[in-house]
């Protein structure tokens, strides 16, 4: 890693680490010591040269993050398998914290142009894929009736952050 | 007939029908009866909604959980991506009081509340459970002697463990039992464990892993490969075309989803099941015959 090499002084950003522990499950990565148990069962970092879970704890106990939340984060290469989560003798879900961090990244505007249009498919219409007609052909084909719609004004409700402070 | 509510997500009924007509055909027949929930959303989806934001992503979940607590029955899923965001809301949700409260207070938005009272399973866990092996091989009318079927469990079915609790996930046996329950021949091919690669936004990761993996199903000659969930299946279908041509390999294992083996093997006609909609057709299945019923 050449942001910890031997004899450097790391300078811990609690700031980083202070935001990241506000996620869902985004604090887990303090109890992660280094053990690799993740690695050797992960997909991506078998698949490509450079992700490494064990690596990406390591950034985050140091609150080195803002290196994993760039334009062009390695993190979108997760497989999401929760092979890590399966072999971790502490608990520490990395692939959590890694969703965590993509919190962030939303945060701050962050996407690939794919996961973007995802969601905004889900924001607009309820679901993933959008009703058409072409579809309901299908289904009629099958003696499926058509895809009712999603009662959008609830969902909009939820998604809404919760106001500052004081009202949730 | 047990009743459940059917949660049936997006992939499903949208991209391929065939599936849902399918379920809807071999339930009633193993004594389930299906549930339709008025109002259900994307789950939603475990891996691009939730990197947005895991708050939203829960309430949102929690709401399609309170659906079927309002009917009072548990829930099942057709998809392993559904199976993994509600179940693990659910875990999240009975664990974490704090986080309940957080999310029940946006459920209080719209008039509802999260109690726990359903559980979630998928499909093939509720089969399994609520069913059982012998009882799927008594509705089986066109038994599939000797199909050499492999089998991709895909993740979400499995993991994590202690969320799902539903097999072994380092050597699991449930697809295997439920394959052999329709007369077929369960083969295991080498990369069994490996992740589809449908979700992660890279290219050259999932392209090389699909080629992997791909090899280890030729290996097997396997006649069709059998999968339980739709993401997987677009992987296996579509996906396994573009691997093929990409890397100029033979890759030609049609993907075949299980709950359409069933409904063939109960009966339903070869030509009813959609099956032609597929890149690659499991065509060998026309060569099994339904059997006159025993003499009672």
């Amino acid at each position: 890693m050449a942001t910890a090499k031997s004899g450097a002084v790391v300078r811990v950003d609690f700031a980083f680490k202070r935001e990241l522990a506000e996620k869902i499950e985004g604090n887990l990565a303090s109890f992660c010591y280094q053990c690799g148990a993740c690695v050797g069962d992960c997909p991506a970092a078998t698949y490509t040269d450079d992700f490494n879970p064990r690596e990406i704890m390591l950034k985050v106990l140091y609150g080195l993050g803002e290196e994993l939340i760039g334009s062009d984060s390695l993190l979108w290469k997760c497989t999401n398998c929760y092979n890590c989560a399966e072999r971790c003798p502490q608990d520490v879900k990395p692939v959590e914290v890694i969703i965590s961090m993509k919190n962030m990244m939303a945060d701050r505007g962050i996407y690939p142009e794919g996961v973007e249009k995802v969601i905004e498919t889900f924001e607009t219409t309820g679901r993933t894929v959008p009703m058409s007609s072409a579809i309901d052909k299908q289904r009629a084909r099958f003696g499926l009736p058509p895809l009712p719609p999603v009662p959008m004004e609830e969902i909009r409700a939820l998604i809404e952050p919760a106001p500052a402070k004081g009202e949730e | 007939m047990e009743r459940f509510a059917f949660f049936p997500g997006c992939l499903v009924p949208a991209r391929y029908p065939a599936m849902e007509f399918a379920i809807r055909q071999s339930l009633p027949k193993l004594g389930i009866e299906i549930v339709d929930l008025e109002g259900t959303s994307c789950c939603p989806d475990p891996i691009y909604f939730k990197s947005k934001d895991k708050m939203a992503w829960l309430s949102v979940a929690a709401r399609n959980l309170c659906l079927a607590e309002e009917q009072g029955v548990d829930l099942f899923t057709n998809c392993s991506g559904c199976t993994a965001t509600l179940s693990e809301t659910w875990h999240l949700l009975h664990e974490d009081e704090k986080l309940r409260d957080r999310v029940n207070e946006r459920l209080a938005r719209i008039g509802k509340e999260w109690k726990g009272t359903s559980r979630i399973r998928h499909i093939a866990t509720l089969v399994r459970d609520v069913v059982g092996y012998e009882a799927i091989r008594e509705t089986v009318i066109r038994p599939l002697e000797g199909l050499q079927v492999s089998i991709h469990y895909g993740c979400h079915l499995l993991k994590p463990s202690r969320i799902m609790k539903v097999d072994d996930p380092n050597d699991p046996s449930m697809m295997e039992e439920l394959v052999r329950a329709l007369g077929a021949e369960p083969v295991r091919h080498r990369k069994w464990h490996l992740c589809c690669g449908k979700a992660c936004t890279d290219e050259n990761l999932p392209n090389n892993m699909m080629r992997d993996l791909l090899t280890t199903v030729r290996d097997t000659d396997a006649e069709v490969l059998c999968l339980i969930c739709p993401t997987c299946f677009s992987q296996f279908d579509h996906g396994q075309y573009r691997i093929a041509k990409k890397f100029e390999e033979d890759f030609h294992t049609p993907p075949v989803y299980y709950f359409q083996l069933l409904a063939y093997a109960q009966g339903v006609e070869y030509t009813n099941l959609g099956f032609e909609r597929q890149r690659f057709k499991p065509e060998c299945l026309q060569r099994f015959s339904v059997q006159e019923p025993a003499e009672v």
